[in-house]
This record gives structure tokens, sequence and C-alpha cells, in this order.
């Protein structure tokens, strides 16, 4: 007998449903991100914006690189729903608060989805999440930094924390050094 | 199998209420239930399965409201229209759940180089 569903594709059900979830996942952030880009916006915090802008489109592209993975590999990607994000956050703090919980939880789904891979042996797919996990090693240490600005930079000094927070980069990540 | 059905089909899983079949010659998945026969791909055989798995049976059962009293499926790609009943759609559900687990059997048996027998 053939095997119908490996013949159309590599991806087992359990992991194109993970994928999907992630995409989601990544799409919810983007949203959040661009939440987080219109309240500085807002609030004259331009520098910050601009991040979280940047952020959005990032987020956005990181569930697009798992959509076409997934039409690429002959499996079925869906477009995710994305619902209603919080819109006001009580400070600028809590805004990066907020960015760094949004990673991580996005980082452990990710070891979730590498998990399924293992179990059901999708080394592709696993390949594809190693990515992501480099990524998220960069997210993580950029929403943690900020939040270190915060507490170095005197909260008077909005705008130098503002241009501060904005231009964190993370340059020694040691799987791409 | 019946002695009606095509020589290609073979039997993937069988309940009291229907049977799922298999034909290598054109690829399909055939769902045969309360004496309907759909023929859908293996994407559209896991996509209807996912339909009829995330149906939220708890509220048709528990819910006195008539909305409540059916679901209407269509498969994707198909002119069939399902109104099932809370008692058809578990055994819909039952149906479609042990051809995919007899379909993933197929593939551990291919992956380990063996073969389900073709009769």
């Amino acid at each position: 007998m053939k095997d119908l569903a490996r013949l159309r594709t590599s991806i087992k059900e359990s992991v194109e449903l993970a994928l999907n979830q992630q995409i989601q996942m990544e799409m919810i952030s983007s949203s959040k991100y661009l939440a987080m880009a219109g309240w500085c916006d807002r609030n004259g915090l331009d520098y910050s914006a601009g991040f979280f802008y940047k952020q959005s489109e990032e987020e956005r592209n990181h569930g697009m690189k798992i959509f076409h993975y997934l039409c690429d590999q002959g499996a079925t990607a869906y477009s995710p729903e994305v619902p209603a994000v919080s819109q006001e956050f009580d400070s600028f703090r809590s805004v990066f608060e907020a960015a760094l919980e949004q990673e991580i939880a996005v980082t452990d789904s990710i070891n979730r989805i590498i998990g399924i891979c293992r179990r059901e042996s999708d080394f592709a797919s696993e390949e594809l999440m190693k990515w992501y996990v480099k990524e998220q090693m960069e997210e993580e240490y950029i929403a943690r930094r900020c939040l270190d600005l915060f507490d170095q930079i005197p909260a008077d000094q909005i705008y130098y924390l503002d241009q501060k927070v904005s231009s964190v980069t993370y340059d020694g990540n040691v799987f791409e050094a | 199998m019946t002695s009606n059905v095509p020589a290609t089909y073979q039997e993937v899983f069988k309940t009291d209420r229907g049977v799922v079949y298999q034909c290598d010659v054109t690829n399909r998945l055939v769902l045969e239930f309360w004496d309907t026969h759909t023929q859908l791909s293996a994407r559209d055989f896991a996509q209807f399965r996912r339909m009829v798995e995330t149906i939220d049976v708890r509220q048709m059962a528990l819910s006195t409201d008539a909305a409540y009293d059916v679901e209407i499926l269509t498969p994707p790609r198909s002119e069939r229209c399902y109104v099932l009943t809370l008692c058809e759609i578990i055994h819909l559900r039952e149906l479609l759940n042990g051809a995919k687990l007899m379909l993933e059997l197929n593939t551990m048996l291919r992956e380990c180089g063996c073969s389900l027998s073709k009769y």
C-alpha cells in the first residue's frame, strides 16, 4: 500500500500542526510589537518606536520563513488568526518587560517544537528550528539588556534612555562568531 | 471488503458505520460513511479529520439551542455536505482516527522497509 501522506510531504502532521502554531505565535508577536511601537510613538519615544517597528517586521519575517518552508515541503501552511492585543502600557519600562516575556514564550515554544521534531525524526524541520534557537538567544539578550539600561540610566533622562535602548544590538552570538 | 467495491480499493479501517479505503491508482482515500462515498487526497483527508476533531462536541451535548443540534461539514474540494448529529460526529471521529492510525502504521512499516500486504 502506498504511503500517500509521505508522497505529499516529509512533514508529519504533528510537526505541521506545531509549525502552524509557531507561525501564529510569530504573527501575534509582530502584532504586539506593533502595539508597543504605536504606544512609544504616541508618547514621544521616537527611537524606541523605530526599534519596535523594526522588531514587528522581523517577527513577521520569522513567521513567513516557516510559512514558506511548509509550502515548499508540500505541507499545509495556514494564514493565522491574530487576536486583539493590548494597546496600552503602564510605563516605558513595562513595554520592555512585556517584550522580554514575549521573547521567553517564543523561546519555550521553539524548544518544544524541536522536541516534537526529534520524536518524529524530522531532521529538516529541526535544522530550521535551530536557526530560531540562535535568533532567540539574540532576541532575549537584547530585551534583557534594554531592561538593564532602565536600572542604569536615571529615570529623568528619558530622552537619553530612549536613544540608548533603541540602539542595543547583540554582536557576540557565539554560534555566529 | 464488500463485493461492489472496486478491486483497486484497499481497506484501511472499518467500523459499523463506515469504511475508509485507499486507492493506489488514483492516490485517493475514499470515505464511505452512511451510504456516501467521498474521495479525498491525503492532504484533504488530514484537513477533514482535523475539521471533525475540532468540533466542540461538549457544547453540542450541553446546549439546548437548536443551532447546536447538528454540525454542517464540507470536506475540502468536495461538493458533498455532511449534516451530522452528535452521535454521527462521534462515529465519524472513530472512523477517521482509526484510519489515521492505520495510515501511520503503514508509514512506520515502510520506514522499517516492510509493507502491508495488498490484500
